[in-house]
């Protein structure tokens, strides 16, 4: 599903944030990025999501190579990634099923497919009672998991998430990273980069580690 | 298509809906449209309706030829008959001294005193151009033509006033006109300014939709129709003002009209202007916010 070939990233600045990294994550594989404050963990999920191109090296999302995808064919691009950010990036001045119906709004989705598609997503994250309110009346794990709604609703075959329990407690942590493994249970390819060590570890899965913008470690999580 | 449609309905709904949270802001804005969008209308307003009364005038243009004293009765209604020959020349009457003198006694009231006196009037011709001639360079022609014969003494355009009227017009046309395209900028301006607030203040909304795929036509829908809206309802305002300012005027302006036997009314904008007044509101409005989303939507980016 995604394919890094020594992939480099230099910022303006002159900072380095990625150095020739390389990796693969195979279709309907579930990976945690991890590494310290800085380590280029945002710089790669950016990369992925276009927000940023590369310097050097080629990336491929879904067997095609980003490069080749103009300004223009972006917008379309994104449509096939669920993004869930650490601070949920939801409009404050619209409801929870606005929220969530944003995605199908802006591919020009069918009214009453709309309706059906986020009742399905508010559903699996247990929040189809909350649909008609403000997402500023929600608590912090609810509104997290509003912001995965919205990443799945469109139904895309990769979602990654930014820290998606940055802000939250162990029990709500727990929560949404058995969310995020539910997803990918049912066959989408989930990237998660975090700090949370213990979820990391609870969860078992494949790990790639940053240190200082170079890819340090492939593997099961270290006892 | 029917879908396609349907999502314009709702960004347009959405878009109404938009202005009418911020009511004092929205109305402000349209005001200031109005007023620029009434000033270079109702210059138009204005001259069209002088036109409307000196085009009155102008039918009635007649040249008054003053003949030498030298020439006798006979002579002079030769004379008439010649100049009747003339293209453009609709009517030529010859009026006597004598008879000249006789309306002079009636109209001054002078009576028998004048009796007494030598009769000090030249022969007049009247002559009546051609309605369809009488543009002022023919009439000048015509003047010129009359000047040159022998037997004529001076020659009075009657209407000389109205050829100056309408230069004077053509002046202040030619001011609407730069008027109307300083205004039309200055409405591109405040247009251009709200919408770049409005994206400003939305940057967040527009970063996520960004994000999740909203291409930049999605994005800019909705201010490309506010900015339509709020032209439209400038222009509006525009004709309210327009039309408001003539009913207040059009009554003392008709009891004018009667005091000089005319039926004369002022004519407001009629449908084919008015339509094209909102039209120009709306189009400039859809200007203004297209090359102010233009600039600043690219400058925001996801990060
Ligand atoms: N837009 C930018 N311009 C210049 N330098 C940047 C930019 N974004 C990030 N950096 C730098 O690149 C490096 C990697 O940043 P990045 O955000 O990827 O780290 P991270 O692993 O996500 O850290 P954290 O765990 O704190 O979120 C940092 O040193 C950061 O200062
Ligand atoms: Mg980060």
């Amino acid at each position: 599903m995604i394919r890094f070939d020594r992939v480099s990233k230099r910022y303006e600045s002159g900072h380095d944030a990625l150095m020739q990294v390389s990796f693969d994550i195979a279709d309907e594989e579930m990976v945690f990025l991890t590494g310290h404050s800085g380590a280029g963990k945002s710089t790669l999920l950016k990369l992925i999501a276009l927000i940023e191109r590369p310097t050097r090296g080629s990336i491929l999302v879904n067997d095609r190579n980003t490069a080749k995808i103009g300004r223009f064919r972006v917008p379309y691009y994104r449509r096939e990634i669920g993004i869930v950010f650490q601070n949920n990036r939801l409009l404050m001045d619209r409801t929870v099923f606005d929220n969530v119906a944003l995605p199908l709004v802006v591919s020009g989705c069918e009214h009453r497919e709309l309706g059906r598609r986020v009742r399905a997503a508010l559903d699996k994250v247990g929040l189809l009672k909350k649909e008609r309110d403000y997402p500023i009346t929600l608590s912090g794990g609810e509104q997290q998991r509003v912001g995965i709604a919205r990443a799945v609703v469109n139904k895309p075959p990769l979602l990654v998430a930014d820290e998606p329990t940055g802000n939250l407690d162990d029990t709500l942590s727990t929560e949404i990273m058995d969310l995020l493994a539910d997803f990918n249970h049912h066959g989408v390819t989930v990237l998660i980069a975090t700090h949370d060590l213990r979820q990391v570890q609870r969860l078992g899965r494949r790990v790639l580690e940053l240190h200082n913008g170079q890819l340090d470690y492939d593997g099961a999580p270290a006892p | 298509m029917r879908n396609y449609l349907l999502r314009h309905a709702q960004v347009f709904f959405y878009s109404l809906g938009q202005l009418a949270r911020s009511p004092f802001a929205s109305l402000m804005t349209i005001a200031v449209i109005g007023v620029a969008l009434a000033l270079p209308s109702g210059l138009y307003v204005l001259i069209d309706n002088v036109q409307r009364v000196s085009g009155g005038i102008d039918s009635s243009a007649r040249i008054s030829v003053f003949l030498k004293k030298s020439v006798n009765d006979s002579h002079a209604e030769h004379w008439t008959e010649r100049v009747r020959k003339i293209p453009g020349v609709a009517k030529a009457e010859y009026i006597p001294p004598k008879e000249a003198l006789a309306e002079f006694k009636r109209l001054s009231g002078f009576g028998s005193a004048i009796d007494t006196l030598d009769n000090p009037l030249p022969g007049v011709v009247l002559v009546t151009p051609v309605l369809a001639d009488a543009d002022a360079e023919a009439l000048t022609a015509l003047v010129e033509r009359l000047k040159k014969s022998s037997e004529v003494d001076i020659v009075q355009l009657d209407f000389e006033w109205v050829q100056r009227l309408n230069a004077l017009l053509e002046i202040t046309r030619r001011a609407a006109t730069l008027l109307a395209v300083v205004l039309a900028a200055s409405v591109l301006l405040i247009i251009g300014n709200t919408i770049r607030l409005a994206v400003y203040n939305r940057r967040d909304e527009i970063e996520v939709i960004k994000l999740i795929g909203g291409t930049g036509a999605f994005i800019r829908r909705p201010f490309l129709y506010s900015g339509a809206l709020q032209g439209l309802f400038g222009a509006l305002a525009a004709w309210l003002l327009i039309q408001l300012s003539l009913s207040v005027v059009a009554g003392p302006v008709a009891d004018l009209a009667l005091l000089y036997g005319s039926d004369f009314r002022v004519k407001g904008l009629d449908f084919r202007a008015a339509v094209a007044l909102l039209a120009t509101g709306a189009l400039l409005g859809w200007l203004g916010s297209r090359l102010a989303v233009g600039r600043h939507l690219s400058e925001i980016e996801p990060s």
